[in-house]
């Protein structure tokens, strides 16, 4: 038996031993978290195994492929998954705690069997037992009412996606009579071009754009993420959002190999993608720069990243039909891979890295980062790299992927989208910087120092050694990275 | 025949590393006291101590070559593109990297002494290490990449260290409090200071990013030597149309980063800064960088297009001009100013426009080396002699406790060295024989004279005049006539106004004895001649076989042309002479000159107010945008979602006419689940009954209303 089916089965029984938790009063508020936590890192081990020495095929039929493109993905949303729980350790308890892990067990495997599907209907399956469990997540804190309201919120916007997904896979199968991927491509690539196709993949767009928070399908995350617990929000932005972009990678980039959206020559699949992208970046951007929440301005930067790395979505699909910018396809893509690694571990930070401003001094309003410098150094400076990351301030992990998005656009017909990537980098410098300006330069209220748990004082360094070293030596991850896209490509 | 002389490449590395790793141990020692000072300036010792040991060759007429040791001179960085990162090691940019070394030296020592129980002095030395480190990996990269990451380094820095002050006590702010133009304050707290040099050259940088990333698309490379070596990506860029454009966005960063016209008003403001800050970033070293970048690919544009170099000359034209114009119009500036560090940041912005002058000949003569090293002498002379200029604006503004020159005055015999090391830097500035800065201008103009360009050398020559004037106006106010009552008032309250302590005049000494040095050493020695060498060998090093190249030829050696040196000399002891009878003589009064009305007066309130650029910058992009931010906060997240939801209603109900089948899918799917919600909500509570999740169902139905119906406007379905 293969590494990935292994993970899959230890944490299907994980998720359901969890619960046995409950019966034992003095073994529920620790135990849960150290347990889970074993459990995915043996996870990460394995898939991080399987992933550098790959056991070719598929698993479970023909509804898994274990490929390095779905090892990267499981890799980035196990680890953020593990410091989710490593954390939780310090802001969850009560009797309700096996239940809260077994939830996030859930939703890992979730994000894990989402990572490796080959087939529409298993991404269905894998997309709602991720998105079920998290619904449940953003209302942890039942007593509180933003969390309620986020939950309630998050749940009725997630349930319109599900739908909208389902509707597309129906009609999918509807045209091909399969819902295998390649061979839906492969019955697609044969058929006429007919409008229900193209309603099909718009609908796979809006419904996957949803978790990857494309504008205007967004709407719902920054309220999201600010009422939910801060920690479920950094399991959010940075874990199930990558889940949506690898089926969108999946399913749309598959398609998107031969397929054309219309005759039209305006409205083709990369004009939707760019323009999408375009306004996803620039909203994302102009809105964060307004914000007086911590978490709505990570959530608003969080949107303006998705639309960088849909870059790579636009340059991908035009490059892969027109031979002349297959070498741009193929950087766009890697772009695109290095993005959303980058993003998971800048962003999970800096969510974690608020979390614990959050945690200590109940605030969570910029005005709570005056002076942070002197009162919580150490998350100052995790926060302080991972904004300049995000920023893509050279030489660090997001200059690089940035780098690669906008060099794969800058030739030929998108080249109007790196300019606006260009410009958009350097307008969201303006918030970050000014977050960055408060910590270091402002007087803080009280001169008094915060405690810094070593728990999260590991994890940042930890992340602060990703960013800082993925930005001085790229090229062993880039090189990985633009190996895992061979078996999307051309048919 | 040169001599080459094999080097270990770690030489190179240990240059950039060593101020990295200096900056690095600061935090660590951050309580070590006198062992923190001592490894900060110790490293940036070491680093120049390694870069002296690779010039010592070049002092003797021979090229370094590098030999792979510990790390090879080049590395590859990002193997999918064919990256590497490596380091350069040619003459040229061995001299500026010599520069920035030694100047950033005796600015550490130097700073031990000024910013001695000063707070953020961890910040400080973290910062000022970190930013040598960034210049030295612009100045030795081999490739724009690395550049452009120790670019945004020294921006970085900049930012941190203008904003150094950052409690904006009003002692600090640059600028009188009060003062307006067009209605808009013209005095800046040092963290206001701090965030308009990081917006300003930020745009520039933006222009350099993409011209970047569009010349490596052309060319599959960032490496200099290659861009120099394959000329393809020249003949296609010019087939586009790009050729020019992207030189031209390249200089952006230029024009950015060393405050040219028009993004030139970040740096008078930056001045809100410690004064080694200013010495070291806004005067010495970090404002170069525009130069050495110019240096840098003016070249290989240049060569590039062998064939036919016309086609480059707009881009030189535009740098020559550019300079000459920014040169003329801070001078002007400088006239007027009444603060001391704000005059010499003028001048520094005038200065660079001299060297831009003289990169952009390069390309408009038919010698390019004469101007490239024209450029390169005026950049070394102008560290040194500017460099000397802050720290003892440093040294009074310290010992007078004051910014204005006019609250000092008569302090020629309390503070001896001081005096004499203004003396002799602000004659250096000035151009008057026999110190640095007369030769280093020299060589501008006439670079500028020989190569028929009369405009040019007039703007410089008058330049120079108006350059002499400010000079020895601020060495009359500050050092002659008599005691400001400021001063008295000093005094009176039983601080000394006395020389400063040897740690601090000391570097400042040695650097106006290197002008002195350079002056005299000039003639005898050939400097021109060696500087020529080196430009030469710097070419040599992009394309080995220069010689056979069409566009390249070399000039009659001009020698000290006496007929540009002696139009140039006029307009200086002109200036000179004026400055001498106002402020040091005392014979005439400026005020009853400039007048209370009239056409001088108006002028003086121009010059004074920047030409109105600042306040105009102010109205058109900070003020709407200030406005636009909150206009954005009141209206779009609370208004504005309403005016889109009914735009959402309409298209809605146009969308639902467009099929049935659409509509009871989408539409009454979209429209139950908004009215479940809706229930829900009212019966949970009144405060999720915002009724905003409406709108954000509302707004993703709308999403894929639009992209359908512009789907079936594209496949040519025609809506009822």
């Amino acid at each position: 038996m293969d590494y990935v089916s292994l993970t899959v089965i230890l944490m299907s029984v994980s998720s359901l031993l969890l619960p046995i938790f409950l019966f034992d009063p003095k073994r529920r508020e620790r135990e849960p978290a150290y347990f889970l936590g074993v459990v995915l890192a043996a996870s990460l081990l394995m898939i991080g195994i399987n992933t550098i020495y790959p056991a070719p095929g598929t698993i479970f039929g023909s509804l898994l492929a274990s490929d390095r493109l779905g090892g990267i993905f499981a890799l980035t949303t196990l680890f953020v998954t593990l410091i989710v729980v490593i954390v939780s350790t310090y802001t969850k308890r009560g009797p309700n705690t096996p239940a809260y892990y077994s939830l996030l067990s859930f939703t890992a495997l979730g994000m894990v069997l989402l990572s490796y599907s080959q087939d529409l209907l298993i991404i269905f399956v894998a997309w709602e037992l991720m998105s079920l469990p998290t619904y449940v997540l953003a209302g942890f804190n039942k007593r509180s009412m933003e969390s309620n309201e986020a939950s309630v919120k998050y749940a009725v916007i997630g349930a319109m996606s599900s739908a909208i997904i389902l509707y597309a896979i129906s009609l999918t199968y509807g045209l091909t009579g399969t819902t295998q991927i390649s061979a839906v491509v492969q019955a697609l690539s044969t058929q006429p071009l007919t409008l229900a196709t193209s309603v099909a993949v718009l609908l796979f767009v809006t419904g996957f754009g949803f978790k990857m928070s494309i504008v205007p399908f967004h709407m719902w995350i920054p309220d999201a993420y600010e009422g939910a617990p801060i920690i479920v929000s950094t399991l959010l932005a940075a874990a199930t959002k990558k889940a949506g972009f690898v089926s969108a990678i999946r399913v749309l980039l598959a398609i998107s190999t031969f397929y054309v959206l219309t005759q039209n020559p305006i409205f083709t699949l990369p004009n939707v993608f760019a323009g999408l992208a375009l306004v996803t970046m620039t909203l994302g951007n102009l809105a964060a720069l307004t914000q007086k929440s911590m978490t709505r301005l990570l959530a608003y930067s969080s949107i303006a990243q998705a639309g960088y790395i849909l870059i790579g979505f636009v340059i991908y699909s035009y490059g892969i039909q027109n031979s002349a910018f297959l070498r741009e396809a193929s950087l766009g893509i890697t772009g695109a891979l290095f993005h959303i690694v980058n993003h998971a571990i800048m962003k999970g930070v800096a969510f974690l890295a608020a979390g614990l401003v959050l945690l200590q001094l109940h605030r969570g309003d910029v005005q709570a980062y005056d002076g942070l410098s002197r009162r919580m150094p150490f998350t100052a400076i995790t926060l302080s790299v991972a904004f300049l990351a995000l920023a893509g301030v050279p030489p660090l992990s997001g200059f690089w992927s940035k780098l690669l998005l906008f060099l794969s656009v800058i030739n030929g017909p998108f080249a109007w989208l790196a300019v606006a990537g260009v410009l958009n980098s350097a307008f969201s410098l303006g918030y970050y910087a000014w977050i960055i300006k408060r910590m270091y330069l402002d007087e803080p209220e009280t001169a008094e120092k915060v405690n810094e748990p070593y728990t999260y004082l590991v994890i940042f360094a930890v992340s602060i050694g990703l960013i800082i070293g993925f930005g001085v030596f790229p090229d062993g991850i880039i090189n990985f990275l633009s190996g895992a896209f061979t078996n999307i490509a051309p048919h | 025949m040169t001599l080459t002389v094999a080097e270990p490449s770690i030489y190179v590395w240990l240059v950039i590393i060593l101020p990295y790793a200096g900056a690095l141990l600061i935090p660590l020692l951050a309580r070590a006291g006198r062992i923190r000072d001592s490894v900060a300036v110790g490293f940036s010792l070491f680093s120049a101590l390694f870069d002296l040991l690779l010039l010592l060759p070049v002092l003797q007429g021979q090229t370094v070559s590098l030999q792979d040791s510990v790390i090879p001179a080049s590395v590859p960085w990002i193997s999918a593109l064919g990256i590497n990162v490596g380091v350069l090691s040619d003459p040229y940019t061995l001299i500026i990297s010599n520069v920035v070394a030694w100047v950033s030296f005796l600015i550490m020592v130097y700073s031990v002494s000024y910013m001695r129980g000063d707070g953020g002095i961890n910040r400080y030395w973290f910062f000022m290490n970190f930013f040598i480190g960034n210049m030295q990996l612009i100045v030795l990269s081999n490739n724009l990449l690395s550049l452009f990451v120790g670019w945004e380094g020294v921006g970085l820095c900049s930012y941190a260290l203008i904003g150094h002050y950052y409690k904006d006590e009003t002692k600090t702010w640059v600028g009188t409090p009060g003062t307006r133009a067009l209605g808009e304050e013209q005095a800046y707290p040092p963290s206001h200071a701090g965030m308009k040099a990081f917006v300003m050259t930020r745009i520039g940088d933006m222009a350099m990013l993409i011209g970047i990333l569009i010349l490596f698309i052309y060319s599959g490379t960032f490496d200099f030597k290659q861009l120099a070596q394959s000329s393809g990506w020249a003949t296609r860029l010019s087939q586009s149309g790009l050729l020019v454009p992207v030189a031209l966005l390249i200089f952006g960063g230029s024009i950015g980063k060393s405050a040219q016209f028009p993004l030139h008003e970040w740096l008078p403001d930056a001045m809100a800064g410690p004064a080694p800050v200013s010495a070291l970033i806004h005067a010495a070293t970090m404002v170069k960088a525009g130069v050495v970048l110019v240096a840098r690919i003016g070249p290989i544009f240049y060569f590039a297009l062998s064939a036919n170099p016309s086609l480059i000359q707009p881009f030189f034209q535009t740098v020559a001009w550019i300079g000459a114009f920014t040169a003329i119009l801070a001078a002007s500036q400088a006239l007027v100013g009444f603060e001391l560090k704000k005059i010499l940041a003028y001048s520094t912005v005038s200065q660079i426009g001299y060297m831009m002058m003289a990169l952009g000949l390069a390309g408009l003569s038919t010698d390019f080396t004469m101007g490239l090293s024209a450029g390169l002498y005026h950049l070394m002379s102008h560290a040194i002699f500017k460099a000397c200029l802050f720290m003892a604006a440093g040294a009074l503004i310290h010992a007078t406790e004051s910014k204005y020159i006019n609250e000092m005055g008569a302090l020629r015999n309390r503070m001896k060295v001081t005096f004499a090391a203004f003396l002799i830097a602000a004659a250096s500035l000035s151009g008057i024989p026999p110190f640095s800065g007369f030769w280093s201008k020299d060589a501008v103009l006439s670079a500028a004279w020989a190569a028929g360009q009369t405009g040019l050398f007039a703007v410089g020559a008058i330049t120079a005049g108006l350059t002499a004037f400010y000079s020895f106006r601020m060495v009359g106010i500050v050092f002659f006539g008599g005691k400001s009552h400021r001063l008295d008032e000093v005094e009176r309250e039983g601080h000394a106004v006395r020389e400063s302590s040897p740690l601090m005049w000391v570097p400042y000494a040695i650097l106006a004895g290197a002008t002195v040095l350079i002056g005299i050493i000039a003639l005898p020695l050939n400097l021109e001649g060696s500087l020529a060498w080196a430009s030469n060998s710097y070419l040599v090093s992009l394309f080995p076989n220069l010689g056979s190249l069409p566009a390249y030829s070399v000039a009659a050696p001009q020698g000290f042309d006496l007929v540009s040196a002696g139009i140039a000399g006029g307009f200086v002891a002109l200036g000179f002479a004026a400055a001498y009878v106002i402020y040091i003589g005392q014979r005439a009064s400026p005020t009853r000159f400039v007048g209370a009305t009239g056409l001088m007066h108006g002028l003086y309130t121009f010059l004074e107010n920047r030409w109105y650029i600042n306040a105009i910058y102010y109205k058109v992009f900070v003020d709407p945008a200030i406005s636009g931010s909150n206009w954005l906060l009141a209206h779009v997240e609370l208004g504005g979602l309403f005016r889109v939801n009914n735009a959402g209603v309409y298209l809605g109900i146009a969308f639902s006419s467009a099929g049935n089948w659409l509509d009871t899918r989408v539409v009454d799917g979209a429209a139950n689940a908004f009215s479940t919600a809706g229930q829900s909500f009212s019966r949970s509570t009144r405060k999720i009954q915002t009724g905003v999740i409406e709108n954000y169902i509302l707004f993703f139905a709308v999403g894929i209303a639009v992209l359908i119906i512009l789907l079936l406007w594209a496949s040519g379905v025609t809506l009822l």
